[in-house]
């Protein structure tokens, strides 16, 4: 098995037409002729997930973010790194490990992973979605407080990041993942969790709109997981597809986890 | 004798700054009082960079040919803000960051953004309604002082940053961007950060907390993954506003991952620019001495649940 025959099988068993001219989902280290022994799926390939994919024995990783900390994987507007750039290479390398990334054709399928993965994480059931794919979920009546508590008891996040009153009374969730945050200013959505956002300069989704909606006594809030937490749940439900149609080596998801912590 | 509120009266008593006008010159008697337009005119006198010529650094909402009777200085001109503002008898407002949530910052929300699911007629946007009514029936003036204020030598949100953190004293060869501290962990860095910044859950860390800091870069506002590996590397802690999470903060777990003991704390874009606004107060001052100068903190716009 050579990382040329995983990566047809999941353009074949995709659902949806492969796009050549995506820069994302390509190949990020080694190529298709690289053997491989067995598969892991994570957010990021960080230097910490290679090191323990390969001790588990797993010399493919299917990452659906960056592994060289820039979207386009490129290496030039990062080489002059004197830390860990060529140490990171230099283990590839040595380890003949191959990375090919599936992130367009990931958002693209359907259903879509991460939202199912997160969806699944924070306790979002099926029966609370207003329509199947909306991701919109009608909850319980609770306050922004207790909805961010258990939100935070849920997915373990150390430095979840919450916007608006605590008190404001809630029910209408928008899930995003990722960098895609759901309009914060649609009129029937009370709280949006999601992934990461810019916080300033954007289009139009800025905290600020929650801190004057708050201001203005309307109820709305935001809760950002963190782009690595929002995503890395779905890269299970990955595992276990790409496993369905790989079944000569093994495949599972070894967690890159949360890069941050937040002081006392 | 502008009012002064605790915090910022125990600030430039920390500082030292005593040389800052408490006492403000009473205008001449049937003095026509200074609108916001000219204002803004001393100000790119003033400032010692060029103008440039697309420029975030405009009026927001309100008239600039509005008698302005008080400045305030903010990171983020949110209603909040405004409220304090028009509480204290000021009527302009100077903001580093937008008002209207985005950077085309249009006092109403773009096309198609903010519909509803549902297939009813899409209700006027109650948020941008509400600011806009507040601005409106307080004859307020909001300019924005982002673009030309951060081109300043030194940059004023890394002074800002660095002397809310009391360590104006420890840059190396000048910089407010680059600071020689006495050792510290990390953990006890950032905690440092989140009080002298009065932050609530808008701090965030990579790395490892017992590593020992003795080096620090300042980059306020938003940092992209070259700065990051330009700077990391000669430093043992960057302290940014923020950074894309899949750029900078992956490449500071690879380098900690790696054993090398560095940090990187993020503050969050707008607590980042707080201070660097009240630095733009003490600038302001001499220039505009015909009416009171106040910087009023964004604060922190993000909290954290309790564990």
């Amino acid at each position: 098995m050579i990382a040329a025959d995983v990566v047809e099988r999941m353009k074949k068993n995709l659902g949806v037409a492969w796009r050549e001219a995506s820069f994302r989902d390509t190949f990020k280290s080694g190529g298709p002729d690289t053997p491989v022994t067995g598969i892991a799926t994570t957010v990021f390939a960080s230097f910490d997930v290679i090191q323990r994919a390969v001790a588990a024995g797993l010399n493919m990783i299917v990452p659906h973010e960056v592994t060289f900390w820039n979207d386009r994987d490129d290496q030039t507007l990062v080489s002059g790194d004197t830390l860990v750039f060529e140490q990171k290479r230099r283990f590839l390398a040595a380890h003949n490990v191959v990375i090919f990334r599936m992130h367009d054709h990931m958002h693209d399928q359907r259903p879509d992973f991460t939202y199912i993965g997160s969806a699944r994480e924070l306790g979002l059931e099926a029966k609370y979605e207003t329509a199947t794919g909306s991701h919109r979920f009608t909850v319980p009546e609770t306050t922004l407080g207790a909805l961010a508590a258990g939100v935070q008891k849920r997915v373990g996040a150390r430095a979840l990041r919450v916007v608006g009153d605590p008190n404001a009374r809630v029910s209408r969730i928008q899930l995003g993942v990722g960098y895609a945050t759901p309009p914060v200013n649609a009129p029937d959505i009370d709280v949006m969790i999601s992934g990461e956002q810019q916080e300033v300069d954007g289009f139009l989704d800025s905290p600020e709109y929650v801190l004057d909606a708050a201001a203005l006594g309307i109820p709305k809030g935001w809760i950002m997981l963190g782009h690595a937490v929002s995503e890395e749940a779905g890269m299970l439900e990955m595992a276990q597809w790409i496993k369905g149609f790989v079944p000569e080596v093994p495949v599972q998801l070894v967690k890159a986890g949360e890069p941050f912590w937040a002081p006392k | 004798m502008p009012r002064i509120s605790r915090r910022e009266f125990v600030w430039r008593g920390a500082a030292g700054a005593v040389a800052a006008p408490f006492v403000l010159d009473p205008a001449p008697l049937g003095a026509a009082a200074v609108t916001a337009q000219e204002i803004v005119d001393r100000i790119r006198n003033a400032v010692g960079v060029d103008w440039k010529a697309s420029t975030v650094d405009t009026f927001k909402a309100g008239e600039p040919s509005t008698p302005v009777t008080g400045v305030v200085t903010t990171s983020l001109a949110t209603i909040d803000v405004l409220r304090r503002a028009v509480k204290a008898g000021a009527n302009m407002v100077i903001t580093s960051g937008p008002t209207f949530y985005s950077r085309a910052d249009t006092p109403a929300p773009p096309a198609g953004r903010g519909q509803s699911a549902s297939p009813q007629t899409r209700p006027g946007d109650p948020v941008f309604a509400g600011k806009n009514e507040f601005i409106k029936a307080n004859n307020l003036v909001v300019w924005r002082f982002s673009d030309h204020w951060q081109l300043r030598t030194p940059n004023p949100f890394a002074q800002g940053l660095t002397d809310a953190l009391g360590w104006s004293g420890y840059r190396s060869s000048g910089d407010p961007a680059r600071l020689m501290v006495p050792p510290l962990t990390l953990d006890a860095l950032a905690a440092r950060v989140k009080r002298s910044l009065d932050a609530r859950g808008g701090v965030r860390v990579v790395g490892s907390p017992q590593t020992r800091v003795r080096s620090i870069a300042m980059l306020p506002g938003t940092v992209a993954i070259q700065q990051a590996v330009a700077v990391l590397p000669g430093v043992d802690v960057i302290v940014a506003g923020e950074i894309r999470e899949w750029e900078s903060s992956e490449y500071a777990r690879d380098v900690v991952n790696a054993g090398i003991g560095k940090g990187l704390i993020l503050v969050g874009r707008s607590l980042s620019e707080d201070a660097g606004m009240r630095v733009c107060a003490e600038w302001l001052r001499p220039i505009v001495r015909d009416v009171p100068i106040r910087w009023m903190p964004a604060g922190d716009p993000y909290w954290r649940p309790a564990t």
